[in-house]
């Protein structure tokens, strides 16, 4: 039985704002995962304040100097149809396609699936790699921390009460290659047992991968950048990251799957992702 | 932005019929639908998003309506699967069903039809993969999918067009 809560629809950002500063308020966009929640009792808001339709949480911007912004209104589908999105930040569109099912990316949004905080969140490790920005709006004014500061914990963010996130900001159009890779236990509508996304780009020799379903929050792997530069034979550099990899993360056993399982799927398919974003030129 | 008690009224269309309502905030569109219009058509699987029994059309868009609030449907156009009949006439989607043995319980049907039915109006001729990710969140345990798939197809190769005007 759920427990009954009270609908607000606000108008104006003011109000919204107003209306999160009560205690058990909770911001409402796409809801795929918070009635969940709420269903099955791991929540009990008073008040949901739907922010669907509030001015510019739907806009989803790019410019090739710029980089792009995408409203906490943006759903996944929306997401995956811009072609703008699909061409020059397709680690985002490989992601948000592989979360759940049609009918429910035509609700879940890019902002509330990281806002919710899974640590197996399909959209944080393809944020981490592309370090995007996180705007947030309160009483005074607004602030922005990087998508790594914003995630603090399992189901927990620096989001304070009577805040809402406005957007995520991609600062810099990044060049390379860039893939998001997801182990689940079925091909289809599932949680990740360990989902990653990597960016590599040869003549800078930038290489960032992050790891996500593996700690509390997803691990961005350091000073791989390095193994990278010097690197001659990509299969040496797979390994050697994959290696690392293994003492970076800190999976748990759950009901998905085992801390070894997660362990070893991890070195298998970091080895996957560096053979694809490392290759050729 | 009254706060006396947490009821919503709203006003939807529902297969082309406006209902004006008053209903608790925490009331599914689902429940909705099937306690207060006795829309029963709608089905209810698992509640939780990963069946699509309950999938209806939501501003030209399918959705799974145990994941809606009755309140977030306040101005909106929702087409279930009791609107698909016109007229006394089964939609060409529907008698595709019919032909192709698509159904063998019929509980997932009305999910089915309305996943297929959104995918045709935004895709009028799509390729078999794309049919088949249209409709991968509508779980079937009778049918083995391939004759849903078949009737879907068949609807597209048929001059009886799928699209409709509401």
């Amino acid at each position: 039985m759920i427990k009954p809560f009270f609908y607000l629809k606000p108008r104006t950002l003011e109000e919204a704002l107003d209306a999160l500063q009560s205690d058990g308020a909770r911001a409402l966009a796409g809801g795929t995962d918070l009635l969940v929640e709420i269903r099955n009792g791991e929540r009990r808001p008073e008040t949901l304040v739907d922010i669907k339709g509030l001015k510019d949480l739907e806009d989803l911007t790019f410019d090739p100097q710029k980089g792009a912004t995408i409203g906490a209104g943006v759903s996944l589908n929306v997401l995956i149809d811009n072609a703008q999105v699909r061409k020059h930040l397709p680690v985002l569109s490989e992601a948000a396609f592989s979360i759940a099912t049609y009918q429910l990316r035509n609700r879940a949004t890019l902002v509330g699936n990281f806002c919710n905080a899974s640590p197996a969140a399909d959209m944080a490790p393809a944020l981490y790699i592309l370090g995007a920005e996180v705007v947030i709006a309160n009483a005074e004014g607004q602030r922005r921390l990087p998508i790594h500061e914003f995630l603090t914990g399992v189901k927990q963010t620096a989001l304070k009460q009577g805040e809402l996130v406005l957007r995520v900001e991609i600062p810099r159009l990044p060049k390379g290659k860039m893939a998001f890779l997801k182990k689940q236990r079925i091909k289809g509508h599932d949680l990740a047992l360990v989902n990653m996304a990597g960016l590599a780009d040869r003549p800078t020799g930038a290489l960032r991968i992050c790891i996500g379903a593996c700690a509390v929050t997803p691990v961005l792997l350091s000073d791989i950048g390095s193994l990278y530069k010097d690197a001659k034979d990509v299969e040496k550099l797979a390994e050697r990251v994959a290696e690392l990899s293994g003492t970076a993360i800190s999976p748990i056993d759950d009901v998905r799957c085992s801390k070894e399982y997660r362990e070893d799927m991890v070195r298998v398919f970091v080895k996957r992702l560096v053979r694809q974003i490392c290759s050729g030129g | 932005m009254k706060r006396e008690n947490n009821s919503v009224k709203i006003t939807v269309t529902v297969n082309g019929i406006e209902y004006r309502e008053t209903v608790p905030a925490h009331t599914t569109l689902l429940q909705f639908l099937r306690e207060k219009l006795l829309l029963t058509g709608t089905k209810e699987g698992c509640g939780i998003g990963e069946c699509g029994a309950c999938t209806v059309i939501m501003n030209g868009k399918s959705v799974a309506s145990c994941l809606v609030l009755a309140a977030e449907v306040d101005g909106a156009q929702v087409r279930t699967v009791e609107g698909e009949m016109r007229d006394g006439e089964l939609s060409a989607l529907q008698k595709a069903f019919i032909e192709h043995g698509a159904t063998q319980c019929g509980f997932c049907t009305p999910g089915m039809i309305m996943s297929a039915q959104e995918l045709l109006e935004r895709n009028s001729n799509p390729s078999r993969e794309e049919i088949v990710e249209a409709i991968a969140g509508n779980l079937c345990r009778c049918t083995g999918y391939e004759p849903i798939v078949e009737a879907i197809e068949a609807v597209i190769t048929s001059k009886d067009s799928p699209r409709r005007s509401t």
